[in-house]
C-alpha cells in the first residue's frame, strides 16, 4: 500500500476506523463520540460503520466515562474513552490514577487493564484556562501509566493504534491546534510502540527535544539556525511514560548540548524530568546546563496576545538554542 | 493606520546602523515595547522595541546596513495593508526618531556570574571529560562559554594548537636547555624532584639514555620558507608549560582586545632627589630601599583610584569597573615572563609595596610563588628599563584593560624659563583596551601618574 | 419502592439455609481472628472489619455465579469470602506474602480474585462503583448473560461517581446491581449528619430505576432481593438499587479503635442482638431445616480453614524487594 498525505485528525480517524475493524472488543464511549463524530471529528464515521453497540454517546460523567472503561477493561475489552478536551481529565482523575493505573500492581499482576483514554491538549486556540491545557506530566508521574503526544499525522495514527493494542492503561493526547496540519501516513494499519522515540532531524550542535506540537516549531527553528550553520537535533520523545532516555541521552552525548521545550509550565513539567535524567547519564558530556523552554507559571490566558506570549515558538527556541550555543 | 519603525540615530555622529536580527517573525503579532530586533552600530548593540501593538511587517531582512532614519518595517493592524510605493530606504529628519522607537537594553548576557573570586575554573563537565582524554592542561585553556566557562570547543582548539603535549610542564634553565638540545633529550621527559630541570639532571639523564634513542628523539623538520629556499629546523622549542602558557595568553590578548599604546615623558627629577634623600635612613633603618620602579607602581596605583576605567574587565560587553587595585607586576624568570599580583597595591605604603615587590619576584624566580598568587590582576606594570629599553608596547594581561610600560631612566633636558635645565626622565608606555578605554582618558591616567612623580612626597606618605 | 421483602415467603430450603451460614461464618471467623492478629503486631496494615453486616454479602453472594462479577469496598473482606475467596491466599495477602491473593502488593483493601468474579476491592469510597458498571457493560456487549455487583456503603452514595455510574447504567440498562450497605455511618458520622434521607433507596428513582429496601440482617431476605435484581438484570431491564439496613459490630478500623464515643452502646447492643448468624440458626432450627449440630459442625470446619489459613501463610515466603517493579505494567 502507499503513503499519501493525511491531516492529523484524518491520519488519526483511519487509525481509529482500521483497529475497530481488526478488533471486535475495540469501542468508543464519549460525550458527543458517536452522533456527532467528535468535538474535533476524530472519530467521523465510527457510529455508521461499526453501529451503536461500539460507538457510543454518554452522559456528561466523565468519572462514569473512564470508570467503565476500567471495568470492561479488567473484563478483557479494549475500551477507548474520549474525554474531549485534557482539562476534563480533573474531573475522571480518580478512575485514572487510582484504578487504572494501579490496579495490575496492587491486584498482584491479577487484572490488565487494556483501557486508551483520547483528549485534546495544548493551547493556540484562545479556548482559555480550562480548555487550553497540556497536563502530560501529571499523568507520566503516575506508575502504571502511559502517555502518547503525537506530532504528526503519522504518529497521530501510530500511536493510537500502539496505544489501542497496549494491555495497560493509556492516555493519547492530540494536539488541537494540528488537526489541520498535513503529513505523510501509510494506507496500512500500523502501530508506534510505546518508548520509541522519533529523532525527527539530525544534528550536531545542540539537541532540542521537543513534546508535542513544540516538535514542528523546534523543527522551523532548526530549519533557521541551519542557514547560520548550526547544526540542530531535534527528538521527539512521542510518548512521555515510557521515555525513551537511551535515544536523548546517545544525542546528548553527541551535540553535548540540550535544551527541552513543551508548552505546560515549566516548574515540575516533563522537561525538569528529561533535564535530570540527562545530567544523571550524560553529564561528563554537557558543554552547558540543560535548558528549558516553556510555558510561564500561569494558567493558559485567553487574549491572543497573552497567549502567544505564553506558549513557545520556533522564534523563542531559535534564540534558546543561540544563547546555549552562545561563545565569546 | 500603519506605524513605521524606522532606525533609530542613536548618536550625533551614527552614520549607518545593521539589522544584526529580527527577534520576531514577520506578522508576529506586537505589543508596544516588545523588542522587534537588534540594531547593530559600530559602537553599541541596542535592541530597537514597538513603539505601539500591531503586526509586524518587516521591510528589510537580517543584516541590512541603513542611514538612520530608514524604514525598516512597519506595525499595521489587522488586515491592514503595508503602505503603498513606500520605499524601505527612504531617510527621514533625524529629528523624527525619538518618537519612533524607545531603546532600552544595551545588549549583553547578565545571567550568569562572571567571577571566580576563588580561583574556581569554570568548566563544563563535557569540557573537563575530553580535557582528561586529550590531555590538555586546563591552566591553558581560554574559556569561550557563557560567563567565561571553558567549554569542550575550547579544550579541543587548545589541543590542536599544541598536539604534542603530552605531560606536565617542566621549567628548564637556558643552559640546561642546551644542554639538553645537545643531548637529544626533550626537557620536559627528565624526571625531576622539584620541577626545574637543571644541568645536572640533564646529565643524569643522557647518561640513562642510549644514544640512538635520544638522536632519534630530535626530528630534524624540513619547511618550506618564503621564497622556497629550503630551511631545516635547528630544534624545536616546544609551546607547553610556561611558554604556552604566555603564548596562549598573549595570542589571546591580542586577538580578543583593540590594544594601543601612547608614550609619554614623565619627569623623575624629585623621585630620584627623594630616593637618594630616604636612601640613607632605609639602610640605617634596615628597610629595604624602594626603587625607582617601586615609585611608579606605587604613583600607577594612586592614580588608578581616579581613573576607574582602567582598572576594569570587560564581560560579555559589559565593562565591569572593579573595586579593588590588585596590581600585576611581569618579573622575567628563566625561560618565560611571570605576573605576579600584589593585592591592593593602592594601600600599601611605598616600603610595604617595595618589600612586597620583592618578595614575590624573588619567589617567582626561586619558583616558591603559589598560582593563587598569579591571578587577579587588575592592572600591570611592566618594567623594560633595566635592559635599556625606552619605550615599547607592552601587551595587556586577558581580564584587564590596561598595562604600564615604565622605560629606562635617561638624562634629558628642559627649558625653564629661559635656562635649559638637566632633568632626568623616563617614558612610560601605557598600553589600553580601547574597547574600553579612549585615547584621552588614558592620557589624562598619564598624566596623573606624571604629577604623583613630580611631587613625590605624597607617594611616601 | 418495592416493600421490604417478608422473609415468611422465602423457599429457605435446607441446602440454603447451610450455603448461607457457611459464607458468613467463614467471614466473621476470618474477620475477628485477623483482627487479633493484627491487634498482637503479628499481621501489618489496618484492618476495616464488616463483622454484622455478614448477611448482606452472603446473601448476593448466594446467588452469582463464578463469571459474575463484584467490585468492593475498602470493607471488602466479607464481600471477598461471600463470593467464594479461599482463606489461604486472603490470610496471605494480609501477612504480605507472595502467596497472597495479591502477592503482598495489594493487603486487606485490594483482595480480588479473577476466578471467582471479584473484581477487586478499592480503598477509594465510591471508586468502585464506575468499574462495575464497566464490568456490567462487558456482560452486555459479549451478550454472555452475567452480571456485575457494585457493594458500596451510604456513605459512597454521596459522591458523584454513584450518580454518574447509577445514571449511565440506567440509561444503557446495563446488567448492574447497586447494592447500598447501611450501617448508619460514614467512617464516624451518622447518617442524619450527612443526608437528610432515611431511606437510601429513594435516590433510585431519580435516575429512573427500582429501589429495594432489605433488612441486611437477615441472608434470606437479602438472598430474595438479589435474585429477583439478578433476575431483572439478566432479562436486560437494567439495574437495580439495594439499599441493605445493616450495622457494623467493631469499629469503623479495628477491633476495638474507638478513640470517640460516636456511637451509643445501647444501639450497638440492640443490633448485635439481631446478629445474623444466629438469626439464621434460629430460623434454620425452629423451621427444622438444620439441626444445632448441622450448624456447629459448620463452625468446627471453618475454624479448621482458619487454622490452616493463618498457619499457611505463616510459612508462606516474603515477596522479594528485588520484584518491586514487577507488575507496575504489563509487558
Amino acid at each position: 500500500m502507499s503513503t499519501r498525505e493525511l491531516t492529523y485528525v484524518k491520519a488519526f480517524n483511519e487509525g481509529m476506523h482500521q483497529i475497530m475493524a481488526e478488533d471486535p472488543d475495540v469501542f468508543l464511549i464519549g460525550e458527543d463520540v458517536a452522533g456527532y463524530g467528535g468535538v474535533f471529528h476524530m472519530f467521523d464515521g465510527l457510529l455508521d460503520t461499526y453501529g451503536q453497540k461500539r460507538v457510543k454517546d454518554t452522559p456528561i460523567a466523565e468519572q462514569a466515562i473512564i470508570g467503565l472503561g476500567v471495568g470492561a477493561a479488567a473484563r478483557g475489552l479494549r475500551p477507548v474513552c474520549d474525554l474531549m478536551f485534557m482539562d476534563f481529565i480533573g474531573v475522571a482523575m480518580d478512575q485514572i490514577f487510582n484504578q487504572a493505573a494501579k490496579m495490575k500492581y496492587m491486584f498482584g499482576g491479577a487484572v490488565s487493564v487494556p483501557l486508551t483514554i483520547t483528549t485534546a491538549g495544548g493551547a493556540g486556540m484562545s479556548a482559555a484556562a480550562q480548555h487550553s491545557q497540556s497536563l502530560e506530566a501529571w499523568l507520566a508521574h503516575i506508575p502504571g501509566l502511559k502517555v502518547a503526544l503525537p506530532a504528526t499525522p503519522y504518529d497521530a495514527k501510530g500511536l493510537i493504534v500502539g496505544a489501542i493494542r497496549d494491555d495497560n492503561p493509556t492516555i493519547v493526547v492530540l494536539q488541537k491546534k494540528m488537526l489541520g496540519v498535513k503529513g505523510p501516513v501509510p494506507e496500512e494499519l500500523y502501530a508506534i510502540p510505546f518508548g520509541e522515540a522519533h529523532v525527527a532531524r539530525e544534528g550536531t550542535d545542540t539537541t532540542i527535544v521537543a513534546i508535542a506540537r513544540m516538535v514542528p516549531e523546534a523543527l522551523k527553528a532548526a530549519e533557521m539556525l541551519a542557514s547560520d550553520g548550526i547544526s540542530v537535533e531535534v527528538i521527539d520523545p512521542r510518548t512521555v511514560q515510557p521515555l525513551d532516555t537511551d535515544t536523548i541521552v546517545a544525542s546528548v552525548k553527541k551535540t553535548n548540548r540540550a535544551l527541552i521545550v513543551h508548552e505546560a509550565v515549566e516548574f515540575g513539567g516533563i522537561g525538569a524530568e528529561i533535564s535530570s535524567q540527562i545530567q544523571e547519564e550524560a553529564f561528563d558530556y554537557l558543554d552547558a546546563p540543560v535548558a528549558r523552554l516553556a510555558a510561564p507559571f500561569a494558567p493558559v490566558p485567553y487574549a491572543p496576545i497573552l497567549e502567544n506570549a505564553y506558549v513557545p515558538d520556533a522564534a523563542r527556541i531559535e534564540q534558546a538554542v543561540r544563547r546555549l550555543l552562545e561563545r565569546k | 493606520m500603519a506605524i513605521e519603525i524606522r532606525l533609530p540615530k542613536l548618536g550625533l555622529t551614527m552614520e549607518e546602523g545593521t539589522v544584526d536580527e529580527w527577534l520576531l517573525e514577520d506578522g508576529a503579532v506586537v505589543t508596544a515595547g516588545m523588542p522587534l530586533l537588534r540594531l547593530a552600530t559600530d559602537k553599541i548593540d541596542v535592541d530597537v522595541e514597538a513603539e505601539s501593538d500591531g503586526i509586524l511587517h518587516r521591510a528589510v531582512g537580517d543584516g541590512a546596513t541603513l542611514e538612520p532614519g530608514a524604514i525598516l518595517g512597519w506595525l499595521l493592524a489587522e488586515g491592514e495593508a503595508t503602505p503603498a510605493g513606500t520605499a524601505p530606504a527612504a531617510p527621514a529628519p533625524a529629528a523624527a526618531q525619538e518618537d519612533v522607537a524607545i531603546i532600552t537594553t544595551v545588549r549583553g548576557d547578565d545571567d550568569i556570574e562572571v567571577a571566580s573570586a576563588d580561583g574556581r575554573v569554570f568548566i563544563s563537565p563535557n569540557a573537563r571529560r575530553v580535557a582528561a582524554d586529550l590531555g590538555v592542561d586546563l591552566s591553558t585553556v581560554r574559556g569561550s562559554g557563557p560567563g567565561g566557562r571553558i567549554i569542550s570547543e575550547d579544550v579541543e582548539e587548545a589541543a590542536a594548537a599544541a598536539p604534542q603535549h603530552t605531560g606536565p610542564a617542566k621549567v628548564a634553565s637556558p643552559l640546561a636547555r642546551r644542554d639538553a638540545r645537545e643531548a637529544g633529550i626533550d626537557p620536559s621527559t627528565i624526571s625531576t624532584s622539584s620541577g626545574y630541570v637543571s644541568r645536572g639532571d640533564v646529565k643524569a639523564a643522557a647518561a640513562a639514555t642510549p644514544r640512538e634513542t635520544a638522536a632519534a628523539a630530535v626530528s630534524s623538520t624540513v619547511v618550506v620558507a618564503p621564497g622556497s629556499v629550503k630551511q631545516e629546523t635547528a630544534s624545536i622549542v616546544p609551546m607547553k608549560g610556561m611558554r604556552g602558557t604566555i603564548a596562549a595568553r598573549m595570542q589571546q590578548s591580542l586577538t580578543e582586545m583593540a590594544q594601543l599604546t601612547h608614550g609619554f615623558e614623565v619627569r623623575m627629577d624629585a623621585v630620584v632627589a627623594l630616593r637618594a634623600e630616604m636612601k640613607e635612613q632605609y639602610i640605617a633603618l634596615g628597610v629595604p630601599v624602594p626603587s625607582l620602579n617601586d615609585f611608579v607602581v606605587r604613583a600607577a596605583a594612586l592614580a588608578l583610584r581616579q581613573h576607574p576605567i582602567l582598572n576594569a574587565t570587560i564581560q560579555d560587553k559589559e565593562i565591569h569597573l572593579l573595586s579593588r587595585i590588585h596590581m600585576g607586576l611581569a618579573v622575567a624568570v628563566p625561560g618565560g615572563l611571570m605576573v605576579p599580583v600584589i593585592p591592593d597595591a593602592d594601600r600599601l605604603s611605598l616600603p610595604d609595596l617595595a618589600a612586597a615587590t620583592r618578595d614575590v619576584a624573588e619567589r617567582c624566580r626561586n619558583g616558591s610563588i603559589g598560582l593563587d598568587e598569579l591571578e587577579g590582576g587588575t592592572f600591570a606594570v611592566t618594567s623594560l628599563g633595566t635592559y635599556g629599553v625606552d619605550m615599547f608596547t607592552p601587551v595587556i594581561n586577558p581580564g584587564n584593560v590596561g598595562i604600564l610600560g615604565v622605560g629606562r631612566l635617561r638624562d634629558s633636558g628642559t627649558w625653564e624659563g629661559d635656562d635649559w635645565v638637566r632633568t632626568q626622565v623616563l617614558t612610560l608606555s601605557l598600553t589600553f583596551d580601547h574597547r574600553a578605554v579612549d585615547g584621552a582618558p588614558a592620557a589624562e591616567y598619564l598624566q596623573t601618574i606624571a604629577e604623583l612623580l613630580a611631587r613625590p612626597l605624597v607617594l611616601v606618605s | 419502592m418495592t416493600a421490604p421483602t417478608d422473609t415468611e415467603v422465602l423457599p429457605a430450603t435446607r441446602e440454603v439455609v447451610l450455603d448461607l451460614h457457611r459464607r458468613m461464618v467463614r467471614i466473621r471467623r476470618f474477620e475477628e481472628s485477623s483482627g487479633k492478629l493484627v491487634e498482637t503486631g503479628e499481621m501489618p496494615g489496618f484492618l476495616h472489619l464488616y463483622v454484622g453486616q455478614e448477611a448482606v454479602a452472603a446473601g448476593m453472594g448466594s446467588v452469582l455465579t463464578d463469571d459474575d462479577q463484584i467490585t468492593s469496598t475498602h470493607r471488602g473482606h466479607g464481600h471477598a469470602i461471600a463470593k467464594g475467596a479461599e482463606l489461604r491466599p486472603m490470610f496471605a495477602e494480609l501477612y504480605g506474602k507472595t502467596t497472597g491473593y495479591c502477592k503482598g502488593r495489594g493487603g486487606s483493601m485490594h483482595i480480588v480474585d479473577m476466578n471467582r468474579g471479584m473484581l477487586g476491592a478499592n480503598a477509594i469510597v465510591g471508586g468502585g462503583i464506575p468499574i462495575a458498571i464497566g464490568a456490567a457493560f462487558a456482560s452486555q456487549y459479549r451478550d454472555d448473560g452475567t452480571v456485575a455487583v457494585s457493594f458500596f456503603g451510604d456513605g459512597a452514595t454521596n459522591i458523584g461517581a454513584f450518580h454518574e455510574s447509577v445514571n449511565m447504567a440506567a440509561v444503557w440498562d446495563l446488567p448492574v446491581i447497586f447494592v447500598v450497605e447501611n450501617n448508619g455511618y460514614a467512617e464516624f458520622t451518622p447518617q442524619e449528619k450527612h443526608m437528610k434521607l432515611t431511606d437510601i433507596a429513594e435516590r433510585a428513582a431519580s435516575y429512573g430505576i427500582p429501589g429495594v429496601i432489605v433488612d441486611g440482617m437477615d441472608a434470606l431476605a437479602m438472598r430474595q432481593v438479589s435474585l429477583e435484581a439478578v433476575e431483572r438484570a439478566k432479562r436486560g431491564e437494567g439495574p437495580t438499587l439495594i439499599e441493605a439496613k445493616t450495622y457494623r459490630f467493631f469499629d469503623h478500623q479495628g477491633i476495638k479503635g474507638m478513640r470517640i464515643p460516636y456511637r451509643d452502646p445501647a444501639e450497638v447492643e440492640a443490633w448485635k442482638s439481631r446478629d445474623a448468624i444466629r438469626l439464621i440458626e434460629t430460623i434454620g432450627v425452629e423451621r427444622g431445616l438444620v439441626t444445632a449440630e448441622d450448624f456447629a459442625e459448620i463452625w468446627a470446619e471453618v475454624e479448621a480453614e482458619i487454622n490452616d489459613g493463618i498457619e499457611f501463610a505463616r510459612n508462606s515466603p516474603d515477596p522479594d524487594p528485588a520484584d518491586i517493579l514487577d507488575d507496575v505494567y504489563t509487558v
